[in-house]
């Protein structure tokens, strides 16, 4: 042992790096290698149960999704809060301090993890998680593209309001369990305000159904093709404002953000926590944005549909069909473009050394590239160009939550209890009557 | 008198609990000490106290409010003062005349001129010192844009205490133009120390006319479109309107003065009612409304805002030539006396009360702060409202515990 641990502490840091991948490098081979031989037996087994490995697979892939999510959102929020502030923001880490969110990240993991003396331990420990179980699970039925999504459930919707119900379960049990007055004071606010304006979000909903006559989002999505006139926003305007404000509440943002009002409550029911299980209700929080978004996206804002219909422009590129012309464009292009991007700086700015205009035209290169790459996969992969659909779509939404954060503050409980059974609930009924009474009357005319 | 045990007994079945846990509940003092503190402390059915501060996001400093909850409503509370407390009008008594205005200063560190204007007129009365005029303008000058400050910084503070982000930084901009300017006319942002006693520290210079006059250019269309943001938000209106309302006769009889006093209904103000200074030849309103409610102190402060920058006006047009200092000896010893002055500090009636043994450090200074007074009336406009109309309602108050804590 002694001789290994010297070993490694003579070693310099680029040749601990260089060690470490080296060993993980021969890990994955033989991981590989053991895949391979006995891949017949574990395909099998995989074929047998196909359904439940798509469903495991799904899950994996959104809860690693809500990562950079999470990221994006926190950075976004920052940044963009910080202009309506008039201060610079976020300049710091990364360019323009994109990745401070990611530093922010780490920061949660390293700090201690501290559980209150009198605190419910387990209880404590577990909250985060449901929390954030929740809003990821609310995650496997959002279609972002067309054949890309979890799960194509026929009962989405009541799964998705049944699921995200759950995580104030976890904010209860985070209050409750902190030992701390203002966490139980946050908790239960939680409680009160997302049961209140479960009913409202819900209602408004059901008249969209009823037009749609589906609760699957995939077909709801599916319904919504064409122009855009045809999304539901048209037909549920009122249906549509009530479900966002109730998914405002829902999501705990600003106006609604009682549950961890910092003026009043210090941060609710996070009062107590602190590293990585903190790091969990916060990322919860953006997760929930973002997930608020899709789903009114999904439901009135057609999901992944352009907003007119694309011509199929479909580029049938067959790279194979070059033959060797191929290998020389590979060597050739990248070289010629660099140059070709390189040479006006180097030429237009006689301080500039040619070195400098090199990377610089290696930088434009590659971004042309990408673009390029990403402009052939939009025209000819459908699912691409329905995810940048969505992600546009989706990220208008959460800048509009960030908006609303950085203009509007915070209401008073019982003006949040009034609203949500004055006026939203009154509201919310009147657009289920009047949607089942003009479809009946629609119905009727047609015959 | 003894000390007695703050702890209570262990075989009390209050705290076994807390026992068990290895954590001591630190409010309920025991035994209580006071007949109004034993009723306080003795909790009804459903409720429970809460310990808000000395280390709260918006306490503005560190003031402590012990409150009792129903749920959410505050069924009464208790304003803990103390944990800023540095015994200034001590200090005073042992520095000098002109030492004593840099220990005032941070009292009321939003608006430190006010801080030194009473004790600097109460000592001039007890020398009878007679200001220049162009002294007494440049006074009123800079306090007026002090004035502002304070005021824009309060604005901020109320939207913030109501979760509004955005507002606090736009109106520390305003702030931070005025007091940059007065740290080219007195060489400090925060605690200025620029009166002296029988004048001003300084002339007016070259670089604080120029912001000044770049700033007064375009002050009330900025000041306004600021808070367009707030004062046309219906979520801000519809919390602050009829909270922690309270009559002129109430607040006379707790003693309140300033802005939130004219909020009530009544137009006093310092500045007419005792006139000092030069205030008698300019000529600006006394903004009032009746309502007496958060929102009214709050859209009164921004007509005080409109009023002040009239004064500022007028100031520059009249400014006469002339000495910024009264012809003073040396060392500064007042005849033996007594000598009360008070100003109209953004907060409210700022006033000093010096008494003169005849040495050259004054035998007490009183120091009387609105912060203090207006802070004790929370216990009449909270109990029956929320938490969150707690904050409000302290915030509209504008209490700098500098200056409550002394």
């Amino acid at each position: 042992m002694t001789f290994v641990a010297r070993t490694w502490n003579r070693l310099t840091i680029p040749g601990r790096v260089l060690l470490g991948l080296l060993l993980l490098g021969g890990l994955l081979t033989v991981g590989l290698a053991l895949l391979i031989i006995f891949s017949e037996p574990i395909l099998e087994l995989l074929g047998a149960n196909l359904p439940l490995v798509r469903f495991v697979a799904a899950a994996t892939a959104v809860l690693l999704m809500t990562i950079p999510t999470a990221f994006l959102i926190i950075y976004m929020e920052m940044k963009i809060i910080a202009l309506m502030n008039l201060r610079v923001g976020p300049d710091r880490v990364g360019p323009f301090g994109s990745l401070l969110s990611v530093v922010h990240g780490l920061k949660v993991l390293m700090k201690e993890d501290f559980t209150p003396t009198g605190a419910d331990a387990s209880v404590f420990t577990l909250a985060p998680v449901v929390t954030y179980l929740a809003s990821v699970m609310t995650l496997l039925v959002i279609p972002f593209a067309p054949g890309l999504f979890g799960q194509d459930m026929n009962i989405a919707l009541l799964y998705f309001f049944a699921i995200s119900g759950l995580g104030v379960v976890g904010l209860l049990m985070g209050g409750w369990s902190s030992f701390n007055k203002y966490s139980l004071l946050g908790g239960l606010r939680s409680a009160a305000q997302v049961i209140s304006y479960e009913v409202p979000l819900v209602l408004s909903v059901v008249g969209l159904l009823i037009l749609a006559g589906t609760m699957s989002l995939n077909q709801l999505v599916l319904n919504q093709a064409g122009w855009f006139t045809d999304w539901y926003i048209w037909q549920q305007p009122l249906g549509f404002l009530i479900f966002f404000i109730a998914a405002t509440a829902e999501a705990n943002r600003t106006p609604f953000d009682l549950t961890e009002a910092d003026s009043e409550i210090v941060a609710g029911f996070a009062t107590e926590y602190s590293g990585m299980r903190f790091g969990f209700f916060f990322f919860a929080e953006y997760v929930n944005v973002f997930i608020v978004s899709a789903l009114t996206v999904t439901l009135f804002f057609g999901g992944w549909n352009a907003p007119f219909p694309f011509p199929d422009i479909g580029l049938a590129l067959d790279p194979g069909s070059l033959g060797i012309a191929l290998l020389i464009l590979v060597a050739v292009v990248p070289l010629v473009g660099i140059l070709i991007l390189a040479l006006p700086f180097y030429l237009l700015r006689s301080s500039m050394p040619f070195w400098q205009a090199l990377i610089i035209g290696f930088v434009l290169f590659n971004v042309v590239a990408v673009a390029a790459v990403l402009g052939w996969a939009f025209v000819s992969l459908e699912w691409v160009a329905g995810l940048l659909w969505f992600m546009l779509k989706t990220y208008s939404f959460v800048f509009i939550f960030v908006w609303m954060r950085g203009t509007l503050p915070r209401v008073r409980i019982d003006q949040l209890m009034g609203f949500a059974w004055k006026w939203l609930l009154p509201a919310s009924l009147l657009n289920l009557f009047v949607t089942a009474a003009a479809v009946i009357v629609v119905r009727e005319l047609r015959g | 008198m003894t000390a007695t045990s703050r702890r209570p007994p262990a075989d009390d079945p209050r705290v076994t609990l807390d026992e068990e846990l290895g954590v001591f509940e630190p409010i309920p003092p025991y035994p209580p000490r006071t007949e109004r503190e034993a009723e306080f402390y003795s909790l009804g059915d459903g409720e429970m106290f809460i310990n808000m501060g000395p280390q709260h996001p918006s306490t503005h400093g560190v003031l402590r409010v012990v409150m009792k909850l129903d749920g959410e409503k505050v069924v009464d509370l208790d304003p803990v003062l103390g944990y800023l407390h540095r015994g200034v009008e001590k200090l005073c008594e042992n520095a000098d005349y002109h030492q004593t205005i840099s220990q005032v200063d941070p009292l009321e560190y939003v608006s430190s001129l006010f801080n030194e204007w009473a004790p600097v007129m109460a000592y001039e009365q007890l020398l009878d010192i007679e200001v220049p005029r162009r002294a007494e303008y440049i006074r009123v000058l800079s306090g007026e844009l002090n004035r502002i400050s304070s005021h824009a910084l309060f604005m901020g503070w109320m939207a913030l205490d109501l979760g509004g982000l955005t507002p606090i930084l736009w109106s520390f901009i305003e702030r931070d133009e005025i007091v940059e300017m007065l740290a080219a006319l007195t060489g400090q942002r925060m605690l200025f120390n620029y009166f002296r006693i029988g004048g001003v520290n300084g002339d007016l210079n070259h670089d604080f006319m120029s912001r000044l006059g770049d700033w007064m250019t375009r002050a009330t269309q900025q000041i306004e479109s600021n808070l367009t943001l707030l004062n046309e938000n219906e979520i801000f209106v519809r919390r602050m309107r009829g909270l922690g309302t309270i009559d002129s006769e109430t607040a006379l009889r707790m003693c309140w003065t300033g802005p939130n006093l004219r909020a009530t209904g009544l137009p006093f103000d310092v500045r007419r009612a005792h006139p000092y200074s030069v205030y008698p030849e300019l000529d600006f309103d006394i903004p009032t409304r009746a309502e007496g409610d958060c929102l009214a102190r709050y859209l009164l402060r921004l007509d005080e805002i409109k009023q002040s920058l009239r004064i500022i006006d007028q100031c520059l047009d009249r400014m006469p030539d002339g000495p910024i200092m009264a012809k003073l000896p040396r060392l500064l010893r007042p005849r033996p006396g007594r000598a009360y002055a008070a100003v109209e500090g953004p907060r409210g009636q700022y006033a000093a009360y010096a008494i003169s043994d005849g040495t050259d450090q004054p035998f007490r200074l009183r120091i009387h702060d609105p912060s203090f007074i207006h802070l004790q009336s929370v216990g009449l406009l909270v109990p029956g409202h929320l938490i969150a109309d707690t904050i409000a309602v302290m915030a509209s108050l504008d209490p700098i515990m500098g200056g409550v804590d002394k």
